[in-house]
């Protein structure tokens, strides 16, 4: 899932201090679930935003609404009203949101609330740790189900380095080190022989290097036939 | 609870059966009558019926913004004092259990003060100069 955080307040009200009435905009899917951008958060960033203790002048007027996925144009075009004189959208969605409403309502200015982080999982509730860059060419099946793109600070494809210790990284040792996690994870599957086998560069390509990435799926919408 | 609606326009084409990328979309034919059948457990609402549909008949916004609906219902516990809703029946029989007794039904504000006037030098009535009379 998509994983966010809310800005600083200050940055918050700094972009839309210009503004007369923001639309503060919830989205229902991955921001939702890491509560970060959802509708009770969109409620709470309302009510704060709303003291007047934040300007100088007169704090502008906020409507608060909520959507399923800020992500799909028609979708917002056509279920998430925007209030007569809404004069910007104040979005809690992710950077995909945040430009498909950008997209949808062109002039209309949308300003982010959160900072779009990263790919993350679930292990435990309350908790996501990053797990995926979306690098375009997995490697999971010879590297024991452990990203080392996403999970190692270096993204090192050939092993630790040496800052490894004790299966920590130098970074911190509340952080594991990939390349540890890697070797024993292959090591209980018998499967150490994975490492041994050379492997050409990788192509980062497919990962974003070659401009933005877009599909287009047969069988939906304008992709059919 | 059907979530999942069309009106007047659909006519059966099954064009949403066969785009539903979550097979939560299915119809049964049986004698003269064909019935659409949504599954919602299945639904990722990701609304490709609605943009495949060429009758325009799905309502989608049933499924962005829907009801609500009753789970349960159980009997409800209630302040003896004022009358503020505290807990379940259930959930009282639960804490009865761990805490090895029966509590009054009190609000947090009432069980304050019951506690207080159980303690005469700081009960109600009570002023710093009669305490000191004493």
């Amino acid at each position: 899932m998509i994983v966010g955080d809310l800005k600083p307040l200050a940055e918050i009200v700094s972009a839309i201090k210009e503004y007369k009435q923001v639309l503060v905009l919830g989205c229902g899917s991955c921001v939702t679930v890491c509560l970060s951008g959802g509708e009770r958060e969109a409620e709470q960033l309302s009510h704060e935003l709303s003291q007047i203790r934040h300007y100088q002048g007169t704090p502008p007027k906020f409507e608060v609404g909520s959507i399923l996925r800020q992500c799909e144009e028609d979708l917002v075009l056509e279920y998430q009203a925007i209030p007569a004189g809404t004069d910007a959208i104040l979005s809690l969605a992710c950077g995909a949101g945040v430009q498909t409403l950008a997209d949808a309502h062109d002039p209309l200015p949308v300003i982010p609330a959160l900072n779009t982080t990263f790919l993350g999982a679930s292990a435990k509730p309350g908790n996501w740790t990053e797990m995926c860059r979306g690098c375009g060419d997995c490697v999971l099946a010879f590297t024991g189900g452990i990203c080392p793109v996403a999970r190692c600070a270096k993204s090192l494809f050939n092993g630790p380095c040496g800052g490894s210790q004790n299966g920590s990284c130098e970074v911190g040792l509340d952080t594991p080190c990939a390349w540890a996690m890697i070797f024993y994870r292959l090591k209980r599957q018998n499967k150490l022989y994975l490492l041994e086998k050379i492997r050409p560069l990788k192509d980062w390509r497919p990962g974003g290097a070659a401009g933005p990435r877009t599909r287009v799926r047969i069988g939906l919408g304008d992709g059919s036939k | 609870m059907t979530y999942f609606r069309v009106n007047e326009k659909c006519n059966g084409c099954l064009s949403c059966v066969e785009n539903c990328p979550a097979s939560a979309l299915s119809f049964n034919d049986e004698d003269d009558r064909r019935t659409l059948k949504h599954n919602m457990t299945k639904c990722a609402r990701c609304g490709q019926c609605w943009r495949v549909c060429p009758q325009k008949a799905i309502e989608f916004q049933h499924l962005l913004v829907g009801q609500w609906d009753d789970v349960v219902t159980l009997d409800l516990i209630r302040c003896q004092v004022c009358g503020e809703p505290l807990y379940s029946t259930a959930y009282l029989q639960k804490l009865a259990a761990e805490l090895d007794s029966t509590r009054e039904a009190l609000c947090p504000q009432h069980r304050q003060r019951q506690a207080a006037s159980k303690w005469p030098l700081v009960g109600p009535g009570k002023t710093k100069s009669k305490l000191r009379d004493k």
